[in-house]
């Protein structure tokens, strides 16, 4: 029950570090708000289709995908700066210290994404409101997910900065770009080889926008069966970074440093 | 002279061991180009083959990103002490002006190798001229950016957070409301008059002048080189002022 509590109350320290972090916050608001209301906006009218209706819940994703990774910032932040030997001396387990950072990254990077939602919901009428709140618990899981990328990228990169730095901005760039945020799978199925469009259709990120498009804002009923596929293309991963910062802490306990 | 290169050796080898960030910006230059750009050049019908505009598109936003590491790289310098040193140098307070400004545009030149000779190489059918033109509106961008952001830099002795948060949020607002993404006519009268005091609005259509776009859809090229021309001199000038001001043993906030 204590390590529950002590587990809590590392999450809680972590999540508020996230919306104290004031760059970040100018970051993540800029460059998601202004993707919502000017590129949305100016590309719908370069285009016949309406890609107003079509990018906006994407960029709600795109805000719960980059808020959920910079769990792997604040972990690495951790290792470097000697935070993470503190935290090892505190009655508390390993496990419960990695859970910690993972309900952390997921608790921020949705409150964050909710955020988003509700300015996306001013601006794009929604047909079924309360699918909204349905997919909460899904894109938690997904947001906890993405989190355990980040952390298996801060395990590897250990104390190198520009390293963890790049990974990050390679994992963004093939998550996003190889996903149907940015353009439907109709276009993509035009261009890429067939099993290039099987990753694009499973990407965690392409379900999630097409839940939100879907359900939310076009008013589709739920379908149990897409919200699984969200769970099962997102638990893996959360799994796999789960254990590889359990690794580089217990490597850390071992030799003192990474 | 020498002591000037020197400087800018000492701070530039350091970013090529291992050169990270050079070869990561070609490989995000090149799957946005392929990937990205290809798809949502399908989508978009306003303009004919989007594909060249966005990679120009692309070129600049690098030019921008590194116009504004150099302001964010002497932030960082006062930031961990390194400043003072440097001020305590026999040198001028110019020759090490100079030093930065010169190593931004090492570092640009390195950035925008691959970016730029792919983009060229899409676009095609170019001159000598035409090639030589478009990199001096590029490196003139840059060095109106990179006083802006020197400038700026000194908001980091108050409060380096404060600065930090400025200036990413105000270096979104300066792409998206410009003319890097999509031609002037297709912005919303609102952001029409926004994108109007964008330097981008300015280097970005006077660049794909020179590379041979449709004239109709840009801006007039007399006002963008009189603004860039502009900016660039205020900013220096402005950043050369501040830096003769700086005292030994200052640091950010």
């Amino acid at each position: 029950m204590s390590e529950i509590r002590v587990v809590l109350a590392i999450a809680r320290n972590d999540f508020s570090y996230f919306f104290r972090t004031k760059w970040l916050m100018a970051v993540l608001l800029s460059l998601n708000l202004s993707d919502m209301l000017v590129v949305a906006l100016v590309y719908k009218r370069m285009m016949t289709f309406d890609y107003f209706v079509y990018f906006v819940p994407a960029v709600i994703i795109m805000g719960l995908f980059a808020a959920s990774m910079d769990t792997g910032r604040r972990i690495w932040l951790a290792l470097r700066e000697g935070v993470i030997q503190y935290e090892l001396s505190l009655p508390i387990s390993t496990h419960g210290l990695v859970i910690a950072y993972l309900l952390a990254g997921g608790a921020a990077a949705l409150v964050y994404a909710s955020s988003l939602m509700a300015i996306a919901l001013i601006v794009l009428p929604a047909h079924a409101i309360w699918s909204a709140f349905m997919l909460l618990p899904f894109l938690f899981i997904l947001a906890m997910g993405l989190a355990g990328i980040a952390a298996t990228l801060a395990a590897v990169a250990s104390t190198h900065g520009e390293f963890f730095f790049a990974f990050q901005n390679i994992v963004q760039i093939a998550l996003l770009t190889l996903s149907t945020v940015y353009y439907p799978i109709e276009v993509i199925q035009n261009y890429l080889p067939p099993a290039l469009i099987i990753v694009v259709a499973a990407n965690p990120l392409s379900l999630a926008a097409e839940a939100l498009r879907q359900y939310t804002f076009a008013g589709a009923p739920i379908e149990l069966g897409f919200l699984a596929k969200i769970l099962l293309a997102s638990v893996p991963f959360a799994i796999v970074g789960a254990f590889a910062y359990l690794a580089a802490l217990r490597k850390f306990q071992v030799k003192g440093k990474l | 002279m020498r002591n000037v290169l020197r400087l800018v050796w000492f701070d530039l080898k350091q970013e090529l061991k291992p050169p990270v960030w050079i070869i990561m910006e070609w490989a995000v230059f090149l799957v946005q180009v392929s990937v990205y750009g290809v798809m949502i050049s399908q989508l978009v019908t306003g303009i004919d083959n989007y594909f060249q505009f966005y990679a120009v598109g692309l070129v600049i936003m690098i030019t921008f990103d590194m116009a504004s590491h150099t302001g964010r790289h002497f932030v960082e310098h006062a930031h961990e002490g390194r400043l003072p040193y440097l001020l305590s140098l026999p040198i001028s307070r110019t020759k090490l002006f100079m030093s930065i400004a010169l190593q931004g545009g090492a570092e640009l030149a390195l950035m925008l190798a691959v970016p730029l000779t792919v983009t060229l190489l899409i676009i095609g059918n170019l001159t000598w001229v035409s090639a030589v033109a478009c990199v001096l509106a590029l490196f003139f961008l840059g060095f109106g950016v990179a006083g802006l952001m020197l400038g700026l830099s000194f908001i980091a002795f108050k409060s380096s957070d404060l600065y930090t948060a400025i200036v990413t949020g105000l270096s979104t607002i300066i792409i998206r409301f410009s003319t890097v993404l999509y031609p002037f006519i297709f912005l919303p009268p609102q952001y029409a008059s926004v994108a109007l005091f964008s330097p981008l609005t300015y280097g970005s259509d006077l660049t794909r002048l020179i590379l041979g776009f449709d004239p109709s859809f840009l801006m007039n090229p007399y006002y963008a080189v009189a603004v860039l021309t502009a900016l660039s001199v205020s900013t220096l000038g402005l950043g050369l002022i501040l830096i003769q001001r700086l005292v030994e043993g200052v640091k950010s906030a």
